[in-house]
């Protein structure tokens, strides 16, 4: 099996696999983008934002057992990071983004050193108010430009890209662009030393340490990039809105991320995906279900819907919905199996 | 100092109410290991039940009574449909830590939700048991109310007896042998299933009065108690999370705090504060200003 | 390990592929007229508000209200045979999700135009982003005061209705100095862009503040607004601006009963003065009556009014909203949709975007309306309107003009002075029905 499988990849090093395999899907949006409409296209880029923020859980709380109610806060460094170096120091769009990741990460460090010392829903409640708190301080600062925030603008795709390249696409590759990135970077650490340090963490903190895991540091760690792909997500946030005000980090979008996370599966990075794109179709499910309902019934029905579904996930299949379905593969093919 | 006195009475009224959400925190934590994000959902629900309550009978007492001992049943309820199904099914699963935090968020999404598709959007007044002018000193009226007062006392009243019970009742000795020591406790005979769920229904009923009270002055809408969630649980851990003693001194600092913070530094810090001080107090003093034993984990 | 991660990478992409390929099912085909979202019997007009959330109350009666307007015309006709339908979109009060729900009602839901979009940063961030003016799309009665959307050269198709905060604080800070030289004044403002536009508007009136408290959004529900209504007391405040949202003013008058604080005057800004969301907050009427407010458009309750009753027949027959009780939000939604059916048919028979926005520029100020100070509508200026007049809420709390009829100032969002208007408008058409061309 493993052998036939490696003269399949022609011996190519793991690591070079995976970034061609994801040059590959790469390659297959961009040529998807070409061919679904614009909204869609649109709605391509929230799938890759909420993907990115929905890593950060997976590193955060699937690997690292530690739970933030507080995301969006660390999503708002980013958001305020990208755009203050972006207007002070006029630097590429691009280049805003790594100093997003680079000062959510270190935000997250400083979180990390205190969140080694908590547990469970005293990590919880801490985060929790750290996402209500943080956003109202823009109001105390000016150069953070108050309740309408700062311009944090992408542009447009280069003249070279063609005139028929709409804003939305070029925002769609952009985004794409970094999840792809995020995602092979977190494949190769989850398959790395620390994603095997943080798993024994995570089953069992005593075990781990016994065996010479400093558990407090890869604890501190997995917050610092956790708040890295978190801050990259922030920024991604902000180019869809092109703007970064304090008002765009509610609790709800905390939530939102956790709620993702969960359903979608907390544990693997196809989880993710899936978590990304409930995210995107749930409030068009509740738009569907409550058409022609008074708006009473259609504004509340997505947090109606929202909560039964994580309570349902966590009920039934608490590893979401990529672990029902690997669960659901290994069933098919053990039977096939006892077939031959 | 006018000033400043009126600050210090102001914040004082304020923690009271933050005291009794960070009793039904506690109350929770102590009897399931849980903290129940859901309790400001469950506090909502139940204040709406005591506005229709007062819509039909005009009867303050009433609204009170049904709305405690609704918020009680409900907090029961969720215990024995949700999270006793879920303790059994998690157990010491790798995410028994983030199974509860998640499933009562859910629940404090679906309540809101479901709170807002009964009663809509709108800012509502809810009654007041008592007067809410303050009372007159000399020329001078001061920033403290009958209603302030009445608080106040229920706050204490509220502590006292469930200090009494978890001291020096049987069922308080069942419900702290179910927390702490639940196999053995169950060896010894006492129903720990049960007496969980007893937790949560005081909860909850501490948790509905909190909401009927803070409501006359700052209004009711489907998501207006999540900071007092927020600032509850900061009380609850100010005061060491097992502590109701603590709770409640907890929340009164807080209140206090918040007070001196707006009056004196700008309200942009308010939401802050709750985080400043959870940190401060989670590092430098982790079993909370007032706690006695025991660690973070659990 | 690698088959595992070619599985997992595999599955990955074999998800992502999938789930676009699902999501790129066509959207539901509109006919088409000439124009994007004009087909042959129906103009659609998106907005996007908080109808849910903690910035919902109040506000998500104005959406409602429009659209029971509409239905009226519509049944009435339409503009030139088409019906006019609002496509209600809910953005929470978030910039994100104003800024999603607008791109959803332009490229899925083709919409001709926005109309009625809500609160300061929310379409702060839906003009820079979805980039209205460049493409085109006409972005009518943006309900905010903040005075930056008016601005036809950055935001060529975008038009204001609300008067700017700037405008308010200035002929407010006119009339303390008129009324009540020489007192103490006292100023609670929303610790944000509202409350800093405030000031400004303040400033240039010229107007001093024996002490200014300002409030943060959200914290009237907790911990309340006991400390910035304890530091007008402190201060010996004679006169007391309240400028913020309804249910912080709630709060502040609630607290001050409470703290047995009395100012000679209440001046209660025109976004937190509906005196109906008021007493359903709980305000003493004993705390109310007596005090100043402001509006544009005529008092809900003045039943004399030819506008005010007819719409609140509308109301009464038409408003299929959740809460139809009548009041100011309501009000101004019916006569934002009043002025844009007269916008559509301005624009012709065959209705075009670049249409719709000549002819607002052109005759905009003409329209029959029910505000009681002109629109401002021209080629250098999209604002719409210009200014107050103040009233006296009674012991129902009912706003009731001083002097027993609208005295009206009006005045710019710049430097320019604040004067009594003698503007006239325009009187109701028969049946309520614009009949413009």
């Amino acid at each position: 099996m493993r052998e036939r499988f490696a003269l399949n990849w022609l011996r190519i090093p793991s690591g070079m696999r995976r970034a061609l395999l994801l040059v590959l899907v790469g390659w297959g949006l961009l040529l998807i983008s070409d061919r679904i409409s614009e909204f869609r296209v649109y709605q391509g880029a929230s799938v890759a934002t909420y993907f990115v923020a929905i890593v950060s859980i997976v590193l955060l709380t699937g690997y690292s057992g530690q739970v933030s109610l507080g995301h969006g806060a660390l999503l708002a460094i980013g958001g305020y990071s990208a755009a203050l170096v972006m207007q002070n120091l006029h630097w590429p769009f691009w280049i805003a983004f790594f100093a997003a990741v680079f000062v959510a990460a270190l935000v997250g460090a400083l979180l990390g050193v205190a969140a080694a010392r908590l547990s469970g829903p005293y990590l919880a409640g801490t985060t929790l108010a750290f996402a209500v708190g943080l956003p109202s301080l823009a109001n105390q600062f000016s150069f953070l430009g108050g309740e309408q925030g700062l311009p944090f603008d992408i542009g447009v795709a280069p003249s070279r890209f063609g005139e028929n390249f709409s804003p939305y696409k070029w925002l769609f590759w952009i985004s794409a662009l970094f999840a792809l990135f995020a995602v092979w970077l977190a494949a190769n650490l989850l398959r790395g030393r620390y994603g095997r340090i943080w798993r024994a963490v995570r089953s069992d903190e005593t075990a781990a340490a016994l065996s010479g895991v400093n558990v407090a540091r890869s604890k501190v760690l997995a917050f610092t990039v956790s708040a890295g792909f978190a801050g990259l997500a922030g920024a991604l946030l902000c180019a869809t809105v092109s703007l970064v005000t304090p008002g765009g980090f509610p609790l709800s979008l905390s939530f939102a991320i956790l709620t993702g996370a969960v359903i979608g599966g907390v544990r693997s990075l196809v989880g993710a995906v899936i978590g990304a794109f409930t995210l995107v179709i749930l409030p068009m499910v509740a738009d569907a279900i409550a058409q022609g309902a008074s708006d009473a019934v259609s504004t509340n029905l997505p947090a109606v819907l929202t909560g039964v579904l994580l309570i349902a996930t966590i009920v039934i299949s608490p590893g979401g919905i990529a672990e029902s379905l690997s669960h659901l593969g290994r069933k098919i093919a053990l039977r096939r199996q006892k077939r031959i | 100092m006018q000033q400043f006195v009126n600050t210090l009475i102001n914040g004082a009224s304020l923690g009271s109410i933050y005291s009794l959400m960070a009793l039904a925190m506690i109350l929770v934590w102590r009897s399931t290991r849980v903290v129940n994000f859901a309790q400001a959902g469950q506090a909502v629900l139940s204040t709406y039940v005591g506005l229709e309550i007062h819509r039909i009978t005009h009867s303050y007492p009433l609204t009170l009574i049904i709305a405690i001992i609704f918020g009680a049943l409900f907090g029961a309820l969720v215990d024995l449909l949700l999270v006793r199904p879920l303790m059994h099914r998690v157990g010491d699963g790798p995410i028994a830590a983030v199974a509860p935090v998640i499933v009562t968020l859910g629940l404090l999404s679906a309540i809101q939700g479901f709170v807002g598709l009964i009663w809509g959007g709108e800012y509502r007044s809810f009654p007041a048991a008592l007067s809410q002018n303050g009372f007159k000193v000399g020329l001078t009226r001061i920033p403290f109310s009958p209603f302030d007062l009445f608080i106040l006392f229920t706050t204490l009243l509220v502590m006292l007896a469930f200090a009494y019970i978890f001291q020096r009742s049987g069922l308080g000795l069942a419900m702290r042998a179910a927390a702490f020591e639940p196999e053995v406790a169950r060896l010894a005979g006492v129903r720990v299933a049960r007496v969980r769920t007893i937790g949560w229904a005081f909860a909850g009923g501490a948790g509905a009065l909190a909401g009927a009270l803070i409501t006359p002055t700052t209004l009711l809408a489907p998501n207006s108690l999540d900071l007092l969630l927020v600032f509850g649980f900061t009380a609850a851990v100010l005061g060491g999370l097992e502590s109701l003693v603590g709770g409640v001194v907890g929340g009164f600092l807080l209140g206090i705090g918040l007070a001196l913070v707006v009056t004196y530094l700008g309200s942009s810090f308010t939401f802050i504060t709750a985080f400043v001080v959870l940190i401060a107090v989670l590092l430098l003093r982790p079993r909370g200003l007032i706690g006695q034993r025991s660690v973070r984990n659990a | 390990m690698s088959s595992r991660m070619r599985r997992l990478t595999g599955s990955v992409a074999a998800l992502t592929v999938i789930g676009l390929a699902l999501s790129a099912l066509p959207a539901q085909a509109t006919k088409v007229h000439s124009e994007a979202g004009v087909s042959t019997d129906e103009i659609k007009i998106g907005v996007t508000i908080p109808m849910s959330g903690i910035a919902a109350p109040g506000y998500n009666k104005i959406a409602p209200a429009a659209q029971a307007y509409l239905d009226y015309v519509n049944a009435h006709g339409g503009v030139f045979g088409r019906r006019v339908m609002l496509k209600v979109e809910d953005d929470r009060y978030s910039p994100t999700l104003a800024v999603s729900k607008t791109n959803k009602l332009i490229l899925q839901d083709k919409v001709f135009a926005i109309a009625g979009a809500l609160g300061t940063a929310n379409h702060l961030a839906v003009l820079n982003s979805v980039r209205l003016g460049a493409r085109g799309i006409p972005d009518l009665f943006v309900n905010t005061g903040y005075s930056g959307f008016d601005n036809p050269v950055k935001y060529p198709t975008t038009f204001t209705y609300l008067p700017s905060y700037v405008m308010e604080a200035k002929i407010i800070g006119t009339y303390l100095a008129n009324n009540y030289p020489g007192k103490k004044i006292g100023l609670i403002y929303q610790d944000d862009d509202f409350g800093r536009n405030a000031q400004t508007g303040f400033k240039t009136a010229g107007t001093t503040f024996v002490v200014s408290k300002g409030y943060a959004s959200g914290s009237q529900s907790s911990p309340g607004l006991a400390a910035q209504v304890g530091a007008m007391q402190a201060a010996g405040a004679e006169v007391v601006v309240m400028f913020g949202v309804s249910s912080a003013t709630a709060v502040a008058l609630i607290t001050a009963g409470k703290m047995g604080f009395k100012p000679l005057k209440w001046i209660i800004g025109s976004v937190g003065g509906d005196p109906t969301t008021l007493k359903a907050l709980g305000v003493p009427a004993a705390i109310l009556a007596g005090s100043t407010g402001a509006s544009f458009l005529p008092s809900p309750t003045d039943s004399t009014d030819p506008y005010v009753s007819f719409f609140k027949g509308i109301n009464e027959n038409y408003n299929k909203g959740r809460d139809t009780t009548w009041d100011n939000n309501a009000l101004v939604g019916m006569n934002m949709a009043m002025i844009l059916v007269q916008a559509l048919r301005a624009a012709g028979k065959k209705p075009t975007r670049n249409a719709v926005v000549a002819a607002l520029i052109a005759k905009g100020k003409t329209f029959v309306q029910a505000g009681l100070v002109p629109l401002g509508y021209s080629k250098t200026s999209h604002a719409g309107y210009t200014g107050y007049w103040f009233g006296t809420y009674d012991t129902n709390g009912d706003l009731k003009p001083d002097g027993g009829k609208y005295t009206t100032f009006v005045t710019d969002s710049g430097s320019g002075g604040v004067t009594t208007s003698n503007y006239k408008r325009p009187a109701l058409p028969a049946n309520g029905l614009p009949t413009n061309k």
